[in-house]
């Protein structure tokens, strides 16, 4: 091994060291405070253990493995949904000025409406059905995404728009290659944003009017009193997410932007 | 070599931005085939907007560019010329390799697929940079993205190459490397180069014949023939001697005149 890899090797290792010791450190300081939350507040915040001793309890149980499944399965339809249609008119929108000054104003409009306007107004006009709340949720999520993929197109090297003109680049392999490449970094924050903001919706959505799902489960566990379920709940969720986000965002972004490294 | 013919044929060019501001005002001027003509003018006088022009990338407000008889078309996939372009930076897809880079363009010129990595080779071992394949562009020097954004230009095996000034971002030992290696490269291939450059000692290494341009917006002064044999080495005397004839030629046309009130800024 010669000394550059020796030096390599110890920045890696020294780094992540580095972020295992933040990472411990602001985990204990989290548990103490919630730790100290539970001791002052005369028992409505559970204590760490009546929370572990909740998630086992949920865990041992077939119907949240099915409530999940519910939440997931609405989650990535809502998500393919909406992330499809904001990528293709933020593009349209970056791309064509008449296209913008068209949508614009009414992505300005849907992104300062509250999210939960979206969820009442389908409600009282398609009724209780899944489908209302789905439709909701990706009407609430397109301006987000919408938003951050037209900043990503405006601020493409407009150097590589002449290098295709020059070059005479068929409209598909400019828009897959020059323009998609460019906006990747864009497209991914978008992706992931709108997953986050969709599970956060769909939450909520469950809660006010879907008797299945995770949301609905957190809602049943709050009108029963017992915020223990509550978090044990939104703990296990939180940790599917993350196994999705490790499965599937984490290597496309590797895929896409690997070249940057 | 004596320059007859009318390859690249520019007649009362006028082009402006936004068709408020002019760039290139009454411009006429003929390249012939297999000239290395260099185009010179003063930083901002619209010489990369005549290139632009020439290209097809802009279109001009009025006048006539011809490439073979052809006239020059915007956009994409037209039935005009094929023309490579070498731009002042690399403009190369970061994301592609350098392989890859070559074959979008040969792609876009409708060069067979069974043809493209072939002539990928080719080029690449003509500008020295076969063992760089594979590489992304960003793990690349300047110079040697520089020379892949050349290998680019001259794989479509273009009507006409359009230089614009570039070697001015790279360091000057890279810079005449890059400057020998094209004169060598022209000198084999007879390939029709339009060169831009606001360097006289390079317009003179490099070009049979220089276009000097007016300060913006640009219009044709003077047309000067190189008769300084080839090969040139970039300290010969003669171009140096040359150099300082064009200086003079140019100060008052460039803004640096007795009666211009400036100093020179280089």
């Amino acid at each position: 091994m010669t000394t550059e890899q020796v030096v390599s090797l110890r920045q890696i290792t020294g780094g992540r060291l580095q972020r295992f010791q933040a990472f411990t450190v602001a985990s204990l300081l989290a548990l103490a405070v919630w730790q100290l939350a539970t001791l002052i507040s005369d028992g409505w915040v559970p204590s760490l253990w009546r929370i572990m001793e909740a998630l086992g309890e949920d865990a041992s149980t077939a119907s949240i493995y099915t409530d999940m499944w519910i939440t997931l399965r609405r989650i990535f339809v809502t998500f393919a949904a909406a992330t499809s249609i904001g990528i293709g008119l933020g593009v349209a929108m970056g791309l064509n000025r008449r296209v913008m000054a068209f949508f614009r104003p009414i992505v300005v409009m849907g992104l300062a409406v509250p999210d939960v306007v979206y969820i009442i107004v389908a409600i009282l006009v398609l009724g209780t059905e899944e489908s209302s709340g789905l439709i909701a949720m990706v009407l609430a999520l397109i301006p987000f995404v919408v938003n951050i993929v037209v900043g990503g197109v405006g601020a493409r090297d407009p150097g590589l728009d002449e290098m295709s003109a020059v070059y005479r680049l068929r409209r598909l392999r400019y828009l897959v290659d020059v323009v998609g490449w460019q906006v990747s970094p864009s497209l991914i924050v978008a992706t992931r944003t709108c997953f986050a903001f969709a599970w956060k919706l769909i939450v909520l959505v469950e809660a006010l009017s879907q008797p299945r799902g995770i949301g609905a489960q957190i809602y049943y566990s709050f009108r029963l009193l017992r915020p223990d379920h509550m978090i044990a709940r939104a703990l296990l969720f939180i940790v599917v997410l993350r196994l999705v986000e490790a499965i599937i965002f984490a290597p496309v972004e590797k895929r896409f932007l690997g070249w940057m490294r | 070599m004596t320059h007859s013919g009318e390859y690249i044929r520019v007649r009362d060019l006028d082009v402006s931005y936004d068709g408020i501001t002019p760039a290139v005002s009454a411009l006429s001027m003929d390249v012939a085939e297999g000239e290395f003509a260099a185009v010179l003018g003063p930083s901002g006088c619209g010489k990369s907007t005549l290139l632009h022009a020439i290209s097809g990338v802009v279109q001009p407000q009025s006048g006539t560019i011809e490439i073979a008889g052809l006239p020059v078309g915007a956009g994409r996939g037209d039935d005009s010329v094929p023309i490579g372009y070498v731009f002042q930076e690399h403009r190369l897809l970061p994301w592609r390799t350098v392989a890859q880079n070559i074959a979008i363009v040969l792609r876009a010129a409708g060069v067979a697929d069974d043809d493209v990595d072939p002539r990928i080779d080719h080029y690449l071992e003509m500008l020295h940079i076969s063992k760089f394949r594979n590489t992304w562009p960003l793990r690349l020097s300047g110079g040697q993205r520089q020379r892949v954004s050349i290998a680019r230009a001259l794989a479509i095996q273009p009507a006409v190459v359009l230089m614009d000034e570039p070697f001015s971002t790279l360091d000057e030992v890279t810079a005449r490397v890059m400057r020998q290696q094209l004169a060598d490269l022209w000198q084999r291939s007879n390939q029709t180069i339009v060169f831009v450059t606001h360097s006289i000692r390079e317009a003179l290494f490099l070009a049979g014949r220089i276009f000097i341009l007016t300060q913006g917006p640009a219009r044709l002064f003077d047309t000067i023939e190189v008769s300084v044999p080839r090969p040139r080495r970039y300290e010969d005397p003669r171009l140096t001697e040359l150099e300082a004839q064009i200086v003079e030629h140019v100060m008052d046309e460039w803004g640096y005149g007795a009666n211009s009130g400036e100093e020179p800024r280089e």
